[in-house]
């Protein structure tokens, strides 16, 4: 077993000896590609990353009726804080409410001064979710539930803009997968290109291994490997470059690289493609016995 | 009476309408050695070809030290291969590789240790007289030297059978003669060889078998030197 698989490594490399220009032109059209499909990752990872934490703050917001006092509301932050959903819940009195105003909006204080002193700003109870809670058919029907409360005036959680935030994540997500697909396919193609002639060129090996016992999967194997050895190499190179890229304009224009499970990601679908290119590569090429 | 090793039995072999065998019938015994002739086109090479099983016969079975045509797997075609040394009239050697390299192909494919393919190669190069040559490349080589690096190849991984098609074809007279008897002395030594020829004058009358082929039937060695 060991010393097949040897024999493999040895072959993949001689494969990939006496033809390294194409080797190389292959590489550097495999990075290209995955510099064009890095860059737009880096954007869209980008635009989801600020989405994301617009959606960690989006909570909800019960206000409470006058009559209720400052017990009778923590009586209430205590069964909010047992409802399904309900990571956190903090209470704010209406000093606090008007402290936050002030810190808040310190040009519009003149509003609650030209209200008087007999003004106060309703107590509310701040509710903060799990992330799997909010989507928009979760926060409504908590919503809901809240709206009911004895001492429950109003709730807001900013269901104007949420289904749209979570709208265009989706999307987002969707053009991502959408980007990989094409990507795998155009370089799967360029892939099995370049297998087929390394097959072509290595006609007289393959036939002789063929006929002096090699297996399928040996005969195969080294093409194989170079397919993967291609995808990945060029998927590193990609990232490479993009990262360097992305190094020089980051002064210009603030941003975020990918994290280290994208860029592993990346690789992955860098070696699957060369793999899936290999594979339909030899789809011709290695020979069968005629029937 | 001793299994046969290989076993023709009504075979037949079309390429797209045009049949290259008919009906052939035959069998070969262990350690035997059998000269298959005919002139160009009679289809020798395919009979060659239906032995190692790079092509399956369009009717009939032919059967080949245990493995049948008709119930081949995908991973006995590799099997059986490794029980036959076939030579080449144009020797199929790998330009790029060494004689060694060469020669320790088949031992390669089949998974044998580095300490094992070595020891192997230099018995069989030493049998050949090829020991001085070991690491020199094809094309540097006369014609029988290629061609004896070929044979060393085809025996490397001890056959039970070594199928030779016109090996003697690009060789001039006196190189034939030498292949033809290290042919000859491989079988001696208990490898069933089966020689394609269209001069089956290379082999002397009483050492070998006689199978010839007109137009891709077997026809009867007298008629068929009648017609000669």
């Amino acid at each position: 077993m060991i010393h097949g698989i040897a024999t493999v490594l040895r072959e993949t490399l001689l494969n990939l000896r006496g033809k390294q220009g194409s080797v190389w032109a292959t590489l550097v059209m495999v990075s290209l590609s995955f510099v064009v499909f890095d860059t737009f990752l880096v954007i869209t990872w980008n635009i989801r990353s600020i989405l994301r934490a617009e959606q960690e703050n989006v909570g909800m917001e019960v206000f409470l009726s006058d009559s209720t006092d400052e017990q009778a509301a923590r009586a209430l932050a205590d069964v909010v804080s047992g409802m399904q959903g309900v990571r956190s819940v903090y209470y704010v009195s209406p000093a606090e409410a008007e402290a936050l105003f002030r810190a808040d909006l310190p040009d519009r204080t003149d509003l609650l001064d030209m209200l008087g002193d007999g003004f106060h700003l309703p107590a509310s109870l701040q509710v903060s979710l799990f992330d799997d809670y909010r989507t928009d058919e979760r926060m409504n029907s908590l919503a809901a539930a809240l709206g009911r409360l004895d001492g429950a005036t109003e709730v807001v959680w900013g269901e104007d803009y949420l289904p749209g935030l979570n709208r265009v994540t989706g999307a987002l997500r969707k053009l991502d997968i959408f980007a990989g697909l094409v990507l795998v396919i155009s370089i799967s193609l360029v892939v099995a290109n370049t297998i087929r002639l390394a097959v072509a060129r290595r006609s007289l090996t393959v036939e002789v291994m063929s006929i002096f016992g090699a297996s399928d999967a040996f005969l195969r194997m080294p093409f194989l490997l170079e397919g993967v050895a291609t995808g990945l190499l060029g998927s590193a190179g990609g990232l490479a470059f993009t990262a360097l890229a992305s190094g020089m304009v980051s002064t210009s224009i603030g941003h975020g690289f990918l994290p280290g499970r994208w860029m592993a990601g990346v690789l992955l679908l860098g070696a699957v493609t060369g793999f899936v290119g290999s594979w339909i590569g030899l789809r011709s090429g290695i020979p069968r016995p005629r029937r | 009476m001793a299994e046969e090793l290989v076993t023709f039995d009504s075979v037949g072999r079309t390429y797209g309408s045009w049949p290259a065998v008919e009906e052939i019938s035959f069998s070969i015994a262990p350690g035997e050695f059998a000269v298959l002739s005919g002139p160009s086109g009679a289809g020798k090479t395919t009979i060659l070809r239906l032995i190692w099983m790079g092509d399956l016969p369009t009717s009939g079975s032919v059967e080949v030290a245990g493995f049948d045509s008709r119930r081949m797997r995908s991973a006995d075609f590799a099997s059986l291969r490794r029980k036959i040394g076939i030579v080449f009239q144009d020797f199929r050697l790998l330009p790029d590789r060494s004689v060694h390299e060469n020669v320790a192909l088949p031992l390669l494919v089949a998974g044998a240790s580095p300490a094992s393919v070595r020891k192997r190669v230099l018995a069989v190069l030493a049998e050949m007289g090829l020991s001085h040559r070991r690491s020199s490349l094809p094309h540097e080589l006369s014609g029988g030297e290629q061609q004896r690096v070929a044979v060393a190849r085809a025996m490397a991984s001890h056959p039970v059978l070594l199928l030779a098609d016109e090996p003697t074809g690009n060789l001039d007279p006196e190189t034939s003669r030498h292949v033809v008897d290290l042919l000859m002395s491989i079988n001696r030594a208990g490898t069933a060889v089966i020689m394609a020829t269209h001069d089956p004058r290379q082999v002397p009358p009483g050492m070998a078998r006689f199978l010839f082929l007109e137009r891709g039937r077997l026809v009867d060695p007298a008629a068929w030197q009648e017609t000669r």
